[in-house]
């Protein structure tokens, strides 16, 4: 199996503030981000994504751990030619124009001077920038800088895209178009880690995720297996079990977790008839609610990767 | 890496609003010069010329000092370096290619106001000698210093801070360079201490050779070039201190 493209082991980090006020971002952090995945980071403000993100990009350093991108420890300015890069809302020099903002940072990601020209082409076709080119960036709006963002993050072809919350100030037609080039990123290979609020976002594009609270990562997993764990939904004519809900036309409805299936099933008897069994939509959103909360009532870090009652967020 | 992030800093430096109205101000600085020379007892074109150059270095030093410190920090406040210090690119070239772009504007800007200044001397028939553009060029030494010295406050303390601590720096370089003048006034320890703190603070009397350039005197080709590797011994000196600070800069 390959090396993770991104991982990290027992990594803390802490913010010095004033005199000897200390600020514990991360703590303990464990994170496994494989080759080809899409990982959604998911948290609450102030969570430690964004502090997880520039730990890996360079922007912060001194942590504690180990941190490995592309099987490698970090501290080599170069692994980062491999990363594309949009942060949280994104701010750019006004005064330049797209196309030279572009070239100058292609530039500087170590594409070769001739690739600089078709790369922007490019990335201006998939983002709709390209009669913007002449545009300087101090007249765009919170949405075309989004875009240009990803242009920029996108334009060197990178094997890691870290894109810190990529959605926000999108309408739902450019989420889409975002979408749509973040797929287009996967089938060329890339991997995609992201941090967004919009869970619903995280459900379209991620096959694997990590919730973190406070510092503490509460679950790592896949979010087929999360999908998995969710309540069956048994739909059935005849005497009404207890357990199951009158849905007031003859028919009953009888929600129950998955390891009970073969139990349920049978005990209803030749008297009653199934009319649907399906399995219920977990709501990610619902769920990582459900996690924040069983954390803060607990008050103290869940073990890693623990399976909880997935199926029952609330 | 270097020269195109100086390029790109260059390019959005020279587009800024600051740094077009600064050369308007000068523009509108040195058409009004001539009613100072109008109105003095003494040779009209020689004062008028005083002032221009004067307010070349004032006007450029206000640039370098307003730039210069708002270089590396509005960076940080406005998280347009993300997007670069992400890319493979080790800080200590970023702060030097931010430094150089600076320059390069810098010395545009300058160039620009010595070719106005020169060119208005010389339409309203002030003699124009070489000297007076040596001491224009020897005044671009010293906004380049200057914003050496305003990039490397701002990477200590807040740009506000950095911008009066890097007018104090200027005038108090002026002040040094009467330094020698004061020492026979002071024994044993006194001008020891003196002659110390003078050290830390660069002497920018190198530069200040208008007055004599106006008068038609010519300067020490020696002295000129004492005062180019004294400027990029400073600027070696200061941009080595901001790298430093900036390399452990958590961002």
């Amino acid at each position: 199996m390959s090396d993770p493209i991104l991982s990290f082991a027992q990594v803390s980090y802490t913010y010095r503030g004033d005199w000897l006020q200390r600020v514990h971002a991360l703590k303990q952090v464990d994170l496994t981000v494989e080759p080809g995945a899409a990982f959604g980071f998911l948290g609450a403000n102030g969570a430690g994504k964004s502090t997880s993100i520039k730990l890996v990009v360079g922007l912060l350093f001194g942590h504690q751990g180990d941190i490995r991108l592309f099987g490698q420890p970090l501290g080599d300015h170069r692994l980062r030619a491999r990363i594309g890069y949009l942060p949280e809302q994104p701010y750019f020099y006004d005064n330049l124009e797209v196309g030279e903002y572009l070239a100058y940072l292609a530039r500087l990601s170590g594409l070769a001077p001739a690739a600089i020209a078709p790369a922007c082409d490019r990335v201006c076709d998939l983002l709709d920038l390209g009669d913007l080119k002449r545009r300087k960036l101090r007249s765009f709006s919170k949405g075309m800088r989004q875009r240009f963002g990803l242009a920029q993050a996108i334009v060197h072809q990178p094997d890691l895209l870290i894109l810190d919350e990529p959605f926000s100030g999108l309408d739902p037609l450019w989420r889409a178009r975002f979408k749509d080039v973040l797929a287009l990123e996967r089938k060329r290979g890339a991997t995609l880690f992201f941090s967004s609020h919009i869970l619903a976002d995280v459900e379209d594009l991620c096959d694997s995720f990590a919730v973190i609270d406070h510092g503490t990562v509460l679950e790592q997993g896949r979010i087929a297996d999360l999908l998995g764990q969710a309540p069956l939904a048994l739909t059935g004519a005849g005497p009404r079990p207890d357990a199951a809900n009158d849905l007031g036309d003859g028919t009953w409805r009888w929600t129950f977790p998955e390891t009970e299936r073969a139990a349920v099933l049978a005990g209803l008897g030749g008297e009653r008839t199934i009319l649907r069994l399906e399995r219920q939509r977990i709501a990610l959103e619902d769920y990582f609610v459900s996690r924040i909360r069983a954390h803060h009532a607990a008050g103290k870090r869940l073990p890693s990767g623990q399976a909880t009652n997935a199926g029952d967020p609330s | 890496m270097i020269t195109t992030i100086a390029w790109a800093t260059c390019r959005e430096a020279v587009r800024s609003r600051t740094f077009i109205l600064l050369l308007v101000i000068y523009a509108v600085g040195v058409c009004l010069s001539r009613v100072v020379g109008w109105i003095s007892s003494t040779d009209g074109n020689a004062i008028t010329a005083s002032v221009v150059f004067t307010l070349q270095s004032l006007v450029g030093v206000l640039v370098a000092v307003a730039t210069g410190t708002a270089l590396v920090h509005k960076e940080i406040q406005e998280k347009t370096l993300y997007t670069v210090l992400s890319r493979p690119l080790p800080r200590w070239q970023f702060v030097v290619g931010k430094y150089f772009g600076l320059c390069l504007a810098l010395a545009a800007g300058q160039v620009a106001m010595l070719a106005i200044g020169l060119g208005y001397l010389w339409l309203t028939g002030a003699e124009v000698t070489r000297w007076l553009v040596v001491a224009g060029a020897l005044t671009v030494i010293e906004v380049l210093v200057m914003a050496a010295v305003s990039l490397c406050w701002t990477s200590l303390s807040s740009p506000l801070l950095a911008a009066v601590l890097g007018l104090a720096t200027y005038f108090l370089g002026h002040a040094v360079a009467s330094l020698p003048g004061l020492m026979h006034h002071l024994k044993g320890w006194h001008q020891m201490l003196a002659v110390s703190l003078a050290s830390l603070i660069p002497n920018l009397g190198h530069y200040t050779y208008r007055d004599q350039a106006v008068n038609g005197l010519p300067i020490a080709w020696a002295d000129v070039g004492v005062a180019v590797v004294y400027g990029a011994l400073w600027i070696a000196l200061l941009v080595t201190i901001t790298v430093g600070i900036f390399r452990r800069k958590q961002l």
